[in-house]
């Protein structure tokens, strides 16, 4: 280890989380000397994926005082249990043939995220597949019934021949798809702006005359969490919703990283960064630092190793975070084909799937209304999280007393609707609260911190801005004028698949 | 590169991992069976490598991804992330060096612990030409000791072989520098690999769903990359 303590680092990276691993990308062909670590064992932190036993280990430490994943000492969940009713457990499988995502997320097809890991030639080794269907779950009217799916028509050729919608309904519909395409220039702008900070579905009624469920149709394709999205956050959502349907093959618009999602894309930038020379050591944070001394500053490791390094980068763990959602993941005994078909023929057979529970479908057990939207993601076994047979439901709603409740009683209420005649079964259910923080990055002498991200369901491209101002930080005057995440393939690497097509 | 006289064979990834200690010749082994080579003297593999090799079968070709990692302890954190959904690992020992079986023995164990279920992996005594066996050595020197110039050899095959037959393991014991036996790792991998894994991308999973992978998989580079196929020959 001798060798760690005698080398000057450009950069000590801490953490593996996915703004980390991008800025480890980004600087894999620099030439700098980086020293990339992570206080868990494991890659990805806040966005890893974990097997059934990581997962149980996980739940442990985070109740234990002295572990840095404790809300306490920064971490960014809190309250996790999992539960494994008795008469079904037998129907899981072993640890490892799971992968249960944190904090799953779609990548709508024009994202940023992606047009970068083609240009890093990062996405060689990564499998993407597409996500299909949104659809809404209605409640019964009466509830000696089973709940209803609708699919959500999200182009205009489906709003077409949709029979779910009223004719007269449909034009208003088409009228706003029509709109939101170039919703930012005139005149659409003069339309919208009045309204930009009001509710989307206050827009969508006095503008649009869209009922009630049209207007949960536009909110669900939103996945804001709190079903309240404002008018300018939610048509600029909506936009690149549609703008990304078809961009990677028919009748989808988003994409999800095989093996556990961004936690793929977290390691796969860690990868490119070992090829080019970087040291990794997990398991290893950083105890205590000491600046101002000189040009490099002294990090006391937690494995007793002191190194000296220019520039350390690191989560903002100082910064005040707020309860944001809690989440439920849930295995099941299905396969739930039904959700999977692919939407358009000829197009990817789709591995998630998207159902939401509009704001004021659910009850808790006291008979209150639920005011919020419940997300559920469900996931085949084809994006490789479980055994074939079964599929993961990753369920979402903001976090206040009952969420817990209503997310269990969501998943059933969903099971029942899925498949009437034999109502699958959850085998193992993990809860946990998802915290959020600051917005911004904050720099101190040569501490670059990132914000802690807030919970999203879908990736949201401001991260990338941010894992560029700590590229830039770590560059200095070299990053003037130099790509960013522009690379050639490396030697021997070369994709040559067409030879056999 | 594809065989034209037989028409196109259906073509497979196949991720493969190296691990052992340090100076065993794992870069040297790749080094032989991608490109043909050796170099003295190679200098240590920093952090990791990625090279890629086919590998013709008489029914398909196999596209080995191979990563090649650093031996050095320090970078011991780097092996989780890449035998993560590896279909093949080939841990490597040096024939002269008893302690570094004792090493790929641990490797060993931790990829049956850790990675994916079904892995195949291969166990590989390299550096076969520093003892008697080492093909075009001239070894006729005959040594109780074994560790007479003739021979440095301080691993026996059998203790190897049946450490290999009790876990489950290929094994072979091959020289980098003579080219002696690499290919043949290389090729018994692919050979055993199962037919239902591939096609699909990787680990348990994929292995199941045979087949389906090629028409689910999102390619980036699609319709609107005009340079995704340049230098197609089709």
């Amino acid at each position: 280890m001798d060798s760690l303590s005698d080398t000057i680092w450009d950069a000590v990276i801490c953490g593996t989380g996915l703004q980390q691993s991008l800025l480890a990308l980004a600087l894999s062909r620099s030439g700098k000397n980086i020293l990339h670590i992570d206080p868990n064992e494991y890659y990805g932190g806040p966005e890893a994926a974990f097997s059934l036993q990581e997962a149980e280990s996980w739940v442990a430490s985070l109740s234990d005082p002295n572990s840095q994943n404790n809300a306490s000492n920064g971490g960014v969940f809190r309250a996790a249990s999992i539960t494994k009713p008795e008469a079904t457990s037998s129907a899981l499988k072993f640890s490892r043939s799971y992968s249960l995502a944190l904090s799953p997320q779609l990548i709508h097809s024009r994202s940023e995220l992606l047009a970068q890991l083609v240009s890093s030639r990062a996405h060689r080794q990564i499998d993407f597949l597409a996500v299909g269907a949104f659809f809404i779950i209605k409640a019964p009217e009466d509830p000696d019934h089973k709940a209803v799916l609708t699919r959500i028509p999200s182009t205009r050729e489906d709003v077409f021949l949709s029979k779910a919608i009223p004719v007269k309904a449909k034009r208003g519909l088409m009228k706003f798809l029509k709109f939101v395409v170039d919703y930012d220039s005139e005149p659409q702008t003069e339309a919208w702006q009045p309204h930009a900070d009001a509710p989307l579905t206050e827009f969508l009624r006095k503008e649009f005359k869209m009922e009630a469920e049209l207007q949960t149709y536009i909110v669900t394709l939103t996945l804001s969490l709190d079903g309240r999205i404002s008018t300018r956050d939610g048509l600029a959502i909506i936009h690149r919703h549609l703008s990304s349907m078809g961009v990677f093959g028919p009748g989808f618009a988003a994409i999800y990283p095989k093996w556990g999602g961004i936690s793929e894309i977290a390691q796969v930038a860690c990868r490119a960064c070992a090829v080019g020379g970087a040291v990794y050591m997990l398991g290893t944070g950083i105890k205590s630092m000491q600046t101002g001394y000189s040009a490099e500053m002294e990090l006391e490791l937690t494995n007793g190793v002191t190194v000296k390094t220019r520039r350390l980068v690191q989560t903002d763990e100082s910064a005040s975070k707020k309860v944001v959602v809690s989440r439920l993941v849930s295995i099941i005994d299905s396969p739930l084909n039904s959700l999977f078909a692919a939407v358009v023929e000829g197009a990817q057979k789709p591995a998630v799937a998207v159902i939401a529970f509009p704001s004021g479908s659910l009850k808790t057990s006291t008979g209150k209304t639920w005011e919020f939207p419940v997300y559920v993601f469900a996931h085949s076994s084809d994006t490789g999280e479980c055994p074939v047979g079964q599929s993961i439901l990753y369920l979402t709603t903001p976090s206040i007393t009952d969420s817990k409740e209503v997310l269990e009683q969501a998943v059933q209420s969903f099971l029942g609707a899925v498949n009437r005649e034999q109502v699958p079964h959850s085998v193992y259910q993990l809860y946990y609260e998802h915290l959020g923080g600051s917005a911004g990055s904050r720099t101190e002498g040569q501490v670059f911190n990132f914000p802690t991200a807030s919970p999203s369901l879908s990736f949201n491209d401001s991260t990338l801005k941010v894992v560029r101002e700590a590229w830039r930080e770590v560059l200095g005057e070299a990053a003037t004028g130099a790509d960013y995440m522009v690379f050639q393939d490396r030697e021997g690497a070369v994709d040559d698949e067409e030879m056999y097509d | 590169m594809a065989d034209s006289a037989n028409g196109p064979k259906p073509s497979s990834s196949v991720k493969l991992v190296l691990l052992g200690e340090a100076a065993v010749g794992k870069s040297s082994l790749v080094l032989r069976f991608v490109n043909n080579d050796f170099q003295e003297n190679k200098e240590p593999t920093i952090g990791a490598a990625f090279l890629t090799q086919k590998c013709n079968l008489p029914t398909r070709t196999i596209k080995f991804e191979i990563w090649d990692t650093a031996g050095q302890e320090r970078f011991a954190s780097l092996a989780p992330m890449y035998y993560r959904n590896a279909q093949a690992a080939l841990v490597v020992y040096d024939l002269t060096k008893p302690t570094s079986l004792v090493k790929a023995k641990h490797w060993v164990a931790e990829l049956q612990r850790q990675a994916s279920p079904g892995i195949v992996i291969a166990l590989v005594g390299n550096k076969l030409d520093l003892t008697n066996d080492g093909s075009g050595s001239g070894g006729d020197a005959e040594s109780a000791g074994g560790d007479d110039l003739g021979d440095a050899r301080k691993v026996s095959t059998e203790e190897a072989k049946t450490y290999s037959e009790e876990e489950g393991l290929l094994f072979f014991e091959t020289s980098a520098k003579t080219g002696f036996n690499v290919t043949e790792v290389f090729t018994a991998i692919a050979n055993a690999i199962p037919e239902t894994s591939l096609k699909s991308a990787r680990g348990v999973a994929a292995s199941h769903a045979a087949g389906r992978a090629e028409e689910q998989r999102v390619n980036l580079n699609g319709p609107r990359d005009p340079n995704a196929k340049e230098g197609c020959a089709c």
